[in-house]
């Protein structure tokens, strides 16, 4: 499987990451979005007319869209599967507000930032919401005890959202949720996600 | 105030920190792996970063931007530039009194004889910022500004009052003990979006 | 005389980006960055073109009055070379902390773990430190360190060798050793455009000697590596560079930003300083 994939961009760590936990293994092209914009280079646009990342090429299969990539990736691995579709739509939403806000922070994307900001900080208080109910019954994940693909889809766009400015200091669910989610056996980071480094000392 | 709540005990877990906020002043909480919490300021005297990013090893926690480690008394035990240099007593973590009630963290700003407040006969529910000064969700509750607010009802809520800023603060709440956590966190919810919305 | 901070060339844009005219901000000032035709030009908020300068990819200008010629890296004229244009990043940090962070190596293994650090090889060498009076500059030299992975061409573990130099306040050039090529050195640079004093944009830029990579590989890698650092430097308090000595802590390890916040304070660049313990 080939992944063309940006370091920074959040929706392709989402995949990165979900391979990595599941132990498949991907060849990544990577591209330049910034500065040159090349996902929307002919060639890539000739992959992928929308001229987005990321894009998962297995043969003849070629996926452009985040959520149909990790279904694919999880086809095998019902463990990992639930009633996906609204989690991944809340994955979505969480793209476009504090993603966006990142973006526009980082990148300077055109972004009405207070609007992106206000929208990722009315999802991040649902999301806390419903992963408090989680652990009052006893699940550290946002669908039961183990993780699963609504978990990994919207772990990225959560975890990075300091870095459109929205603080997630008082989230305490949320901060245990991203704390179980990094402890995973196989987890990978990216810029902006650290490791963590408590794990690797011996008690 | 004397004391102020931070948090509740199952929100910081051994070996985890967390970053808090007291009228303006930033704290990092952390819990030691033996289980033992700390309220310190949150900055690292080496180089300003914050403290409630680091991680926790045994009875010590760590800066991540260098590895600067502290042990319980605050004091800096390692400096991993120099692993053969015994650092000097002069660096110090900046410490705040820190007491465990009820199952909540409770953090002195100033050195206090007072007691840590009382909370009745209930069990913790749930921590929920909201964007309003303490001073204002006290007069929007129309309770007595305070560390502690009652609003009884049927849940028999109490909510701790942390002053983050002079724009939010986070709330603490308790409830009895026989209330179902799931109700009364939903009705912390709905609570918020009306203090919130109240003009 | 000393000279003003408009008096210093700062990076505005990257040549190979710079189209339709673009509103952006320097040193708290607006000014508008654009080309006509082969023409690049800058101008200010009230319309006055101001001197530019092209060079190592970028556009440059100086809001005052130049006194002298942009720095020069020989080094990266080499033939053989790739140039990277690695883009920007905007960082709600002093730019005085931008550059200081870049200068660091003891930080490596925490924040740069597995790629340029790794943990227990965290001790930092004593290293030479000097200001440079004839040039007005701060250089670093026979700084090593232990890297897991030096660079994308590397593979394995190497004790690699530094020399930092600091060209201007806002702007760092480090060289490093090229593990394809023994003796020479690589170049890889931070270019900081002050947005205002807790605000900056920051144009990394590098000459390296690599026919292994793709050129979209060494742009993620540098991108990688200055985003792990990014959300070091949105945390550290005071959002400002202290210059006075008391409010932060310095080891050996840290001689090269102790002689760079020296340097400020003598050459009198206090903007996104702070001066006084707070």
């Amino acid at each position: 499987m080939i992944l063309y994939d940006y370091v920074l961009s959040a929706s392709c760590y989402k995949v990165r990451l979900m391979a990595a936990l599941l132990g498949q293994s991907l060849t990544l092209h990577t591209v330049n979005f910034h500065p040159a914009r090349e996902h929307k280079s002919a060639d890539m646009l000739a992959l992928n007319p929308k001229g987005t990342l990321p894009v998962l090429l297995d043969g003849e299969t070629v996926l452009t869209d985040s959520a149909d990539i990790l279904r694919y990736l999880t086809r095998d691995a019902p463990e990992w599967r639930g009633d996906d579709d609204p989690w991944l739509a809340l994955a979505a939403d969480l793209n476009e507000s504090l993603g966006m806000a990142r973006l526009h922070d980082i990148l300077q994307y055109d972004v009405d930032i207070d609007a992106a900001r206000a929208a990722g900080v009315k999802q991040l208080r649902k999301l806390e919401a419903h992963m408090t109910a989680q652990r009052f019954d006893g699940h550290l994940f946002l669908t039961g005890a183990v993780p699963a693909l609504a978990d990994i889809a919207c772990f990225p766009n959560v975890s990075l959202a300091p870095d459109g400015g929205v603080s997630l200091d008082t989230y305490p669910s949320l901060r245990l949720w991203m704390r179980a989610i990094r402890s995973l056996p196989g987890f990978i980071e990216m810029p902006g996600i650290h490791r963590l480094h408590e794990l690797e000392f011996p008690e | 105030m004397d004391w102020v709540a931070v948090g509740l005990c199952e929100d910081v877990p051994a070996r985890t920190v967390v970053p808090r906020r007291v009228q303006n002043t930033d704290l990092a909480i952390w819990c030691s792996t033996a289980g033992v919490f700390h309220a310190w300021g949150d900055r690292c005297p080496h180089r300003g970063m914050r403290l409630s990013h680091g991680f926790v090893r045994g009875e010590t926690l760590s800066c991540i931007y260098h590895g600067w480690t502290y042990d319980g008394d605050g004091a800096c035990v390692s400096i991993p530039a120099h692993p053969d240099l015994t650092p000097p007593k002069s660096i110090c973590a900046a410490q705040y009194a820190c007491r465990v009630q009820d199952g909540t963290i409770w953090v002195a700003l100033q050195p206090t004889q007072a007691a840590v407040p009382e909370l009745g006969a209930r069990r913790a529910i749930r921590s929920l910022a909201v964007q309003l000064s303490a001073e204002t969700l006290a007069t929007r509750l129309k309770q007595p500004f305070g560390p502690v607010i009652t609003l009884g009802g049927a849940h028999d809520i109490a909510l701790a009052v942390q002053p983050s800023t002079d724009t939010d603060c986070l709330l603490h709440a308790f409830a009895a003990p026989d209330q179902d956590r799931k109700a009364v966190s939903l009705a912390l919810e709905h609570l918020r979006d009306e203090l919130e919305a109240a003009a | 005389m000393s000279r003003s901070i408009n008096d210093y060339w700062y990076p505005v844009g990257l040549l190979s980006g710079i189209d339709a005219p673009h509103a952006t901000l320097l040193l708290g000032a607006d000014i508008t960055v654009g080309r006509t035709h082969s023409a690049y030009w800058v101008t200010d908020a009230a319309g006055k073109a101001l001197p530019t300068i092209k060079r190592f990819g970028h556009l440059w200008t100086c809001p005052g009055t130049p006194m002298d010629d942009l720095f020069t890296i020989p080094e990266a004229d080499t033939a053989g070379r790739q140039l990277v244009d690695v883009g920007s990043v905007r960082v709600k940090c002093s730019p005085l902390r931008a550059v200081e962070n870049f200068l660091d190596i003891a930080h490596f293994p925490f924040v740069h773990t597995d790629i340029l650090g790794a943990e227990p090889h965290t001790e930092v060498a004593r290293y030479n430190v000097d200001i440079r009076e004839d040039a007005n500059e701060v250089w670093a030299t026979k700084v090593k360190f232990f890297q897991p992975q030096a660079a994308k061409s590397a593979e394995g573990g190497i004790t690699t060798e530094y020399m930092y130099r600091v060209a201007s306040p806002t702007c760092a050039v480090l060289y490093k050793t090229c593990p394809p090529r023994p003796g020479e050195w690589d170049v890889i640079t931070l270019f900081v455009q002050p947005l205002n004093e807790e605000w900056c944009e920051v144009w990394p830029w590098m000459a390296l000697y690599d026919d292994d990579s793709t050129m979209a590989e060494m742009v993620s890698f540098q991108q990688l590596i200055f985003m792990q650092d990014r959300s070091i430097l949105e945390n550290q308090i005071p959002t400002k560079l202290p210059l006075d000595p008391g409010m932060e802590v310095p080891t050996q390890a840290d001689l090269t930003s102790i002689a760079y916040r020296r340097w400020l304070k003598k050459i009198g660049y206090t903007y996104g300083a702070q001066l006084v313990a707070a």
